[in-house]
């Protein structure tokens, strides 16, 4: 064991040292932060499909996902698709987008017509709506200030809020729900469906349940549960990848500026040491090992102080805002590790030339 | 008995063209084994570039330096290191101690580089530190020791790898007077009693209380300290021979390092106020 002279001369001076873990910190939570917001986002944004027990979804030809997208199927579509072997349930809902408002306050919403009122979906207050209510998710019952049993306007309409849901919503939108007859009633779209909910009987798998009704029913795209909440994920992916790519850039190029410019200070700082040690016989090598094993730590402190943070952030949050969710994937987190990665290698440059050109006789100038 | 130093017409040259310096000019030496010698020397006489290179942390321009057999002018970049690390201590004016180690880590690092780690590089640098009566300051920062503590340290860490050879920059520059001694009798021990030779480069001429030799290094050559006289004003050595001023006085011929010397003497002499010393210095070299 020999005196761990990296450990030394980056902790010497302590106060640069953890600037520099906080700069670059700060740097790759911005990553980090990102990324798990997404991820919250994404699965808020299946809550509701994976909520409905739902085994097969079914939607107008060439349909695979609710955001951002329209279905509209003949009603007698979820009677044909009932009749179909191995499916146990086939249950129409309507899905629009809406505006709920209550006095000066508004809120989007995706609107669902459900015979069932959302079941099976566990009520958090009230119940679920009867003809004439609305159940809101519990968010934006708060955020509108309307409670069971207040009053909110959809689509010019009033409705009596008889419940509430919870962890549908998301920063993006929120769910609430109506009776289907009178979703379609209000739309004047009689006899339109937008989507059959497809529980499969015991022992039916679901690609193959799936499968088959595509295969007998005309006008059709039937999805698996799994299916249809990745093609959802990639809808809102494909809406944020630019940005996420731009916040990467950006936290490499600040966390290159940090940290480059701590292994600078750290590295002029410590030039006559450098020096010294060469002239005892230290190899160049090892020399430039020492500054790229300073880079390196502080690098990787930085990393996982911006863990701890996202972890706090995503565990105090959603207390404070709930519809924030952040949700930290081991890819997302592997993506911040090659992004410090990165920083470390391009902020190493410099200690390593400059290292590199130490000269061991500058020992004897003053 | 072969001397361990053996230096032979070694030429130290900067720059190309009209930018050209000559530092070091043809310079021979043999140094015996458990020797001393005090290089002295006008500020940019070469005494640097000479320890520089004498201890293979800058490349000679021609010549050799024969270390125990071994002549470091021919040692690659990569063979150079463990040598130095083996052979070499170095003593350094402002200690040049790493700030962010104690002191026994300081001395306990150049064990390491030397290829000695552990329990027993930890031993030494103990018992080191021990021996210079540095017991209670193992564990210090090295910013928080006296000067005087600091050039133990350096000493320590200068002889931990048993170096054949010290080369000693200035070592008591920046050491009042009893730490100076205190400098000087270590060095003086180690000579005697380790057989280790040294070579200090200094302007301190209490060294030459300890010195086996000393050498004049002015204009890149050493010069023969019979043939130097003292400038009776300020005291340096001048060669009467190249002397930029003198003057005849009651027969006798004075030699100055400048023309401001001589006019200061002239001036002091004519209010016959100035006693002059005596001048001419016996010799000390071989």
């Amino acid at each position: 064991m020999s005196v761990p002279l990296a450990r030394r001369l980056l902790l010497f001076r302590k106060g640069r040292t953890v600037a520099g873990v906080a700069g670059i910190a700060a740097a790759l939570l911005l990553v980090l932060a990102l990324e798990a917001i997404f991820a919250g986002i994404n699965d808020r944004l299946t809550a509701y499909i994976d909520g409905t027990g739902a085994d097969v979804i079914v939607a107008q030809r060439g349909v695979d996902t609710m955001h951002m997208t329209q279905s509209a199927l003949p009603e007698p579509t979820a009677v044909a698709v009932a009749a179909v072997p191995g499916v146990a349930e086939a249950k129409p809902i309507l899905y629009v987008p809406a505006m709920v408002e209550r006095g000066e306050r508004r809120g989007i919403v995706y609107l669902i017509g459900d015979d069932s009122g959302g079941s099976p979906l566990p009520v958090a207050t009230g119940r679920r709506p009867h003809l004439g209510e609305i159940m809101l998710e519990r968010t934006l019952s708060e955020r509108l200030a309307a409670p069971t049993g207040s009053q909110v306007r959809v689509f010019g309409q009033r409705f009596r809020v008889s419940g509430e849901v919870e962890g549908l919503a998301s920063i993006l939108n929120s769910i609430a729900f109506v009776r289907r007859q009178e979703l379609a009633r209000v739309l004047g779209v009689a006899g339109v469906v937008s989507y059959v909910l497809v529980r499969a009987e015991p022992g039916v798998q679901a690609p193959e349940l799936a499968a088959r009704i595509e295969g007998s029913v005309p006008g059709v795209t039937a999805s698996t549960r799994e299916a249809f909440a990745r093609s959802e994920r990639r809808v809102v992916g494909d809406m944020t990848t630019d940005i996420v790519r731009a916040m990467i850039l950006v936290g490499f190029v600040i966390g290159v500026a940090v940290a480059g410019l701590v292994a600078y200070s750290a590295t002029l700082s410590q030039l006559r040491d450098y020096a010294v040690l060469r002239a005892l016989g230290l190899r160049a090598r090892r020399a430039l090992g020492l500054a790229v094993a300073q880079v390196g730590a502080t690098v990787a402190a930085g990393f996982v102080l911006a863990l701890v943070l996202v972890w706090v952030l995503a565990t105090v949050l959603p207390s404070l805002t709930p519809t924030l969710v952040l949700a930290i994937r081991a890819d997302d987190v592997a993506q911040a590790l090659g992004v410090a990665a990165a920083v470390a290698l391009a902020a190493a440059a410099f200690p390593v030339v400059r290292v590199a050109r130490v000269d061991p006789a500058s020992v004897f100038r003053r | 008995m072969a001397p361990l130093v053996r230096i032979h017409d070694l030429v130290k040259t900067f720059g190309e063209g009209e930018t050209r310096v000559e530092a070091v000019r043809g310079l021979d030496l043999d140094l015996q084994r458990g020797e001393i010698v005090l290089v002295m020397g006008p500020s940019g006489s070469g005494k640097t570039t000479f320890l520089s290179m004498l201890g293979g942390l800058l490349r000679v321009s021609a010549g050799d330096i024969w270390i125990d057999g071994t002549n470091i002018a021919d040692l690659g970049e990569r063979q150079l290191p463990p040598f130095r690390a083996r052979t070499f201590g170095f003593i350094f004016q402002d200690f040049n101690l790493v700030a962010a180690l104690s002191a026994r880590e300081n001395v306990e690092v150049a064990l390491n580089i030397a290829g000695e780690t552990g329990r027993p590089a930890r031993e030494r640098a103990r018992s080191l530190l021990e021996s210079m009566g540095l017991a209670d300051r193992l564990d210090f920062p090295v910013e928080k020791l006296s000067g005087g503590e600091k050039q133990r340290v350096a000493i320590a860490r200068a002889i931990a790898n048993h170096p054949s050879l010290i080369l000693a920059d200035e070592p008591t520059a920046n050491l009042d007077s009893h730490h100076g001694a205190e400098t000087m009798r270590l060095l003086r021990e180690l000579a005697k009693e380790e057989g280790t030779s040294v070579v200090i480069v200094s302007h301190d001429q209490r060294l030459r209380e300890v010195a086996d030799r000393v050498l004049w290094l002015e204009d890149g050559r050493f010069k023969a300290l019979q043939a130097l006289v003292r400038d009776p004003v300020c005291g340096m050595l001048v060669d009467p021979d190249e002397a930029p001023a003198s003057l005849d006085r009651d027969g006798e011929r004075l030699s100055f390092c400048s023309r401001g010397c001589r006019d200061e003497f002239s001036r002091v002499d004519a209010e016959d106020a100035f006693a002059p010393p005596a001048h001419g210095i016996g010799t000390m070299g071989s």
